[in-house]
């Protein structure tokens, strides 16, 4: 079952794992609404983030930083978060930052998703 | 060389209206198509942190908030100035700041920082009627990185 969280849409894949569409922005004005969503997912007993980009036309400094923050949550609990359908400004964002060191990353959903199970 | 001037008046709305206009620049494929679509992306993310900076922290005291963009295409460059009518910051020196305070995944002070990983030149200074300005360029030449400790 699909859920709406504070504009974000939330899609269980497993017990444990979800999809998060980021829709067309996460910055500044939004970042705030992604750590509460993505904190209530974790007190759920989710660990595993899929994150959608395919819409998304900003990533900022404040929406990767939120991304960041769900990261050091989950990754003591071997959680993880993984980017897909990375839109090319959120690209441009990964590559200046080279969080692809840290994020893995999938060309769609479908392909996290079985990596996930 | 042609110089593209936008004004915004609104905090609130300016934010939608930078993106609008970049999204009617690229589908226009006018003027910024001397860039590369990463260079333009590049430059819009600069522009955004800059102008999102100003928006969250900027004090216009009684002022009604006066922001200018001049958009300044050049070879495989673009030139950027964006003037306002704030108090302004101590910046570039905030940059410093910032660098240092840095944490491992770190959740906030990452904008100037990514402003001046973007940008292969900037200056910040006053003009002679006191508005505070911003100039910067972005190349399709540099290999832009900002080094974020991930440990």
């Amino acid at each position: 079952m699909q859920a709406t969280t504070m504009n974000f849409q939330i899609e269980p894949v497993t017990h444990d794992t979800v999809v998060i569409r980021i829709g067309k922005a996460l910055d500044f004005r939004n970042a705030a609404d992604f750590k509460a969503a993505a904190q209530e997912q974790v007190r759920s007993g989710i660990r595993s983030f899929i994150l959608d980009f395919n819409d998304t036309g900003i990533l900022d400094s404040t929406g990767l930083g939120s991304i960041f923050s769900l990261y050091r949550q989950v990754s003591p609990m071997s959680g993880q978060v993984v980017f897909a359908s990375v839109s090319r400004p959120v690209q441009v964002v990964v590559q200046l930052t080279r969080t692809y060191k840290v994020f893995r990353q999938f060309p769609s959903v479908d392909a996290a998703r079985e990596a996930l199970r | 060389m042609e110089v593209t001037r936008q004004q915004f008046n609104g905090l609130g709305e300016v934010i939608d209206e930078l993106h609008g206009l970049f999204e009617e620049w690229e589908r226009e494929e006018a003027l910024l198509s001397h860039l590369d679509p990463d260079t333009i992306q590049l430059f819009r993310l600069a522009v955004h942190e800059w102008v999102a900076n100003l928006v969250q922290h900027a004090d216009f005291a009684d002022r009604t908030p006066d922001i200018t963009l001049d958009v300044i295409p050049n070879g495989r460059r673009v030139r950027c100035v964006i003037e306002d009518n704030s108090e302004g910051f101590p910046f570039p020196e905030q940059i410093i700041v910032q660098r240092n305070a840095l944490t491992p995944f770190p959740e906030r002070g990452m904008g100037l920082l990514m402003l001046n990983a973007a940008t292969e030149y900037f200056e910040y200074s006053q003009t002679e009627n006191g508005r505070r300005r911003l100039e910067f360029t972005v190349s399709s030449d540099a290999d832009s990185c900002l080094d974020i400790p991930f440990s």
